[in-house]
């Protein structure tokens, strides 16, 4: 592996790692800022929900990643914040209020699952989580005074001061709590919270004889896994403005899932390039579907080419084929994760020309919780 | 830090003061001078593919019959059809797509409650229609008297409310039963059966009687059945999907129970009698139209069934007809703007009250200025030697 060495205790303390990482995030918080400005609303959506799925990806990163605890509940904690919000909207609660209330109210409930958490390992936590999320999704569809149950309920739009944020005001408060968040992670991955979680997953007895509380870490880990979900979730029922119990299935988690697998699974990096993947490939095969058959028609000079792609993409399910394609070619070859790809091409042009693959082969490993450094 | 804080405190501060609540403006696009482009969204490939496929392809049958016959006043329709998997994020998205990029005149039958609802406020924003959503929920067709954009919403679709009042009228007035009791999913489906059976009973004075619940993928009803003949029902209502009501019939002629049965649109499908076979026999079914069969139909039905099957191959099931209608109705209207077509056009004639008849022979689709839910009259029809027969026509329960 590439280490990057450091010669003082400033670049351990500080928040990025080089200069030319300050410069290229504040360049890429430039443009998300001045996206607006000349984007239209459907890319200017795409993004909205990209941040998001980052804020939930991020969340599962420290869980599943770094703390190694699963979930595939996760849906049930964006649901918890999303109808948080649309009954605090209903009864005129201003959001700087219950946005972080529904991220506070969601991470108590996550701390409650993470109890069971103490005793459950690998697979039983999965299905321990999973049942949680089926609890909620019973809850949401029973509890009809609040929920108003299968029917769904609208969501009333987001507004500060009595004034609607509006599409621009939305996609501007997921952008600050994107950042919030990740400001959060960062933090807590590089304090003593942090370096549990590591210690934790690794090896639960070798953290304990050092003195690792297990039980508040990982029951922290679940809270704050599930309060940034939680956050999420507001934004995500303002930005649908209508939410049912259907919307939070199995599904939706599974989805959470892989975005951290494409993504790398212990990269906040990859959590964002994960959601990236995950909500952008689909517009894009979309649009593929619309140009590519006269791409095809014109290169090859046969409308009959052209006819025959047309039919062939639009067929129901192709769409689907070539993402699960993407999919299984990711884990195959890049079990790292698109932040492992980004780092090997990175790595490649540093030391160009003398890149060798080897760079990235693991070798004598002292510690397992070198890994995901 | 606090630096930071600060300035995105200002963006969002200056986002919010930039945006401005946007007014309802009716807009036209997607018109020229050969074509009229018209888009949608419906689940291709999710849970619901069932509706979606077929629905699709009798809205395509439909764009095709139209621009055969040259079109509306000259222009060719172009449907753009985007698959949803009824994901209420992704039908945001292709909303989106569809409005923007590919600047649709309308949305004309989308599909599915939720990813319906959730696009329905960017529609209304870009001042476009929504027609004819295949779901049958109030809200697409509601308005409130305070939002001009509600007059952009339309449907054809009679929702489940009123089939299963139209079905309890119509059966305790001709059949007098003693006593009228209802078994139902319990979801939103068996909510709108279960508030409709109890305002109908209210309404006509007869006390409510037993009620019974099952839930969703439930396959034994051996103690509902039994709890049912024990109550002495004489007539039953099926709140349920085609496959709990063959099964529930099963149930009840295993114990030798035979009420008078009633069901509607879910189970009002031919699927009750071919996987039912003669449990079936002498049930009532509620819905819009005549459900028809490919070896006797006849006349405009014909034609429909063979063009059907010339282009995909299959036989037309009872999908295909909503979104068959669903674009047929909009070209019906949409023909009459003539050479100027525009949104505040469409909506003016489609708000006359002029009715369209479909082919299918169900009752004229009609709106007005207060009423946009074009479906009032319903059908009531009894399975005879395995297979659906309407009884009675025009029924309404108002």
């Amino acid at each position: 592996m590439a280490f990057k060495i450091r010669t003082g205790y400033e670049g351990d303390l500080s928040l990025f790692k080089t200069p030319q990482a300050i410069a290229s995030y504040g360049a890429l918080l430039l443009l998300l800022c001045a996206a607006p400005f000349f984007l239209g609303s459907y890319f200017l959506s795409q993004i909205v929900f990209v941040l998001i799925y980052t804020i939930v990806g991020i969340g599962l990163v420290l869980l599943s990643g770094y703390a190694g605890q699963t979930s595939i509940g996760h849906a049930a904690f964006l649901a918890i914040g999303a109808y948080t919000a649309a009954n605090a909207a209903k009864f005129g609660v201003p959001i700087y209020i219950y946005l972080p209330a529904a991220g506070l109210l969601t991470g108590l409930v996550g701390w409650l699952v993470g109890l069971p958490a103490l005793r459950l390992h690998g697979i039983y936590l999965a299905i321990a989580t999973f049942a949680f999320a089926l609890i909620v999704e019973e809850i949401l569809a029973r509890w009809e005074t609040v929920t108003h149950g299968n029917e769904g309920m609208m969501v009333k739009p987001a507004s500060l001061f009595s004034k609607p944020l509006g599409e621009w005001g939305l996609y501007y408060l997921c952008i600050g709590v994107t950042i919030f968040v990740i400001v959060v992670a960062v933090n807590v991955i590089r304090s003593p919270t942090g370096r549990a979680f590591l210690a934790l997953r690794d090896s639960e007895t070798a953290a304990r004889s050092m003195g690792v509380d297990s039980a508040r870490y990982k029951t922290f880990a679940f809270a704050l896994s599930a309060g940034m979900t939680g956050l999420a979730g507001v934004l995500y029922a303002h930005k649908l403005s209508f939410i049912s119990p259907e919307m939070f299935t199995l599904a939706l988690s599974i989805e959470f899932v892989m975005i951290i697998i494409i993504g790398g699974i212990a990269s906040l990096r990859g959590a964002a390039l994960g959601a990236v993947f995950m909500i952008m490939v689909d517009p894009m095969l979309v649009l593929m579907k619309d140009k590519l058959p006269a791409l095809i028609g014109a290169v090859s000079g046969s409308p009959m080419a052209q006819d025959k792609a047309s039919v062939l993409l639009a067929t129901p399910g192709v769409k689907s084929l070539i993402f699960g394609l993407i999919i299984i070619f990711f884990i195959i070859y890049e079990p790292m994760g698109l932040d492992g790809r980004w780092m090997k091409i990175k790595t490649w042009f540093k030391l160009f020309p003398f890149y060798r693959p080897a760079t990235f082969r693991r070798q004598k490993m002292y510690l397992k919780s070198e890994r995901g450094r | 830090m606090k630096k930071l804080a600060l300035a995105f405190g200002m963006s969002v501060a200056a986002g919010a003061l930039a945006v401005s609540p946007a007014l309802a403006q009716f807009k036209t696009q997607g018109v020229s001078d050969t074509e009229i482009v018209v888009g949608t969204h419906m689940d291709l490939s999710g849970p619901i593919k069932s509706w979606g496929i077929p629905a699709s392809n009798g809205a395509k049958l439909a764009v095709e019959q139209i621009n055969a016959a040259g079109g509306i006043n000259g222009r060719k329709i172009r449907y753009i059809l985007e698959d949803d998997a009824y994901d209420p994020k992704k039908a945001v998205l292709a909303t989106q797509k569809l409005i923007e990029l590919d600047k649709v005149f309308s949305i004309v039958s989308p599909m599915g409650s939720a990813t319906t609802l959730a696009p329905l406020p960017i529609v209304q924003a870009a001042g476009i229609t929504n027609l004819f959503s295949i779901t049958a929920a109030e809200f697409t067709y509601a308005m409130d008297p305070n939002k001009p954009e509600d007059r952009l919403k339309f449907n054809i679709f009679s929702p489940y409310y009123d089939q299963a009042r139209v079905g309890i009228k119509y059966l305790v007035e001709n059949k007098k039963p003693k006593k009228a009791c209802i078994i139902y999913q319990d979801d939103e489906m068996g909510k709108n059966f279960t508030d409709a059976y109890k305002d109908q009973l209210t309404a006509m004075k007869i006390p409510l009687q037993t009620m019974v619940s099952f839930k969703r993928g439930a396959t034994d009803f051996s103690s509902q059945v039994a709890r049912l003949k024990a109550d002495g029902c004489d007539f039953v209502s099926l709140g349920s999907v085609v496959r709990e009501s063959v099964a529930i019939l099963t149930a009840a002629k295993k114990s030798d129970y035979n009420p008078i049965w009633v069901a509607f649109s879910p189970t009002y499908v031919p699927d009750l009698h071919d996987l039912g076979k003669d449990v079936a026999d002498n049930v009532y079914g509620v819905g819009q139209l005549e459900i028809f069969y490919e070896d006797t139909a006849t006349g405009k039905i014909k034609d429909f069934v063979e063009a059907y099957k010339k282009m995909f191959g299959v036989a037309p099931n009872l999908q295909v007809t909503s979104g068959y209608n669903g674009m047929m109705t909009f070209a019906h209207y949409a023909k009459q703007c003539g050479k100027d077509l525009t949104t505040d056009c469409l909506i003016n004639k489609m708000e006359t009250g002029e009715p369209f008849q479909d082919i299918f022979g169900q009752a004229p689709v009609k709106f007005t200025k207060t009423n946009h839910l074009g479906a009032e009259e319903l059908l009531v029809a009894q399975v005879q030697n395995g297979r659906w027969k309407a009884i009675a026509t025009k029924q309404t329960y108002k």
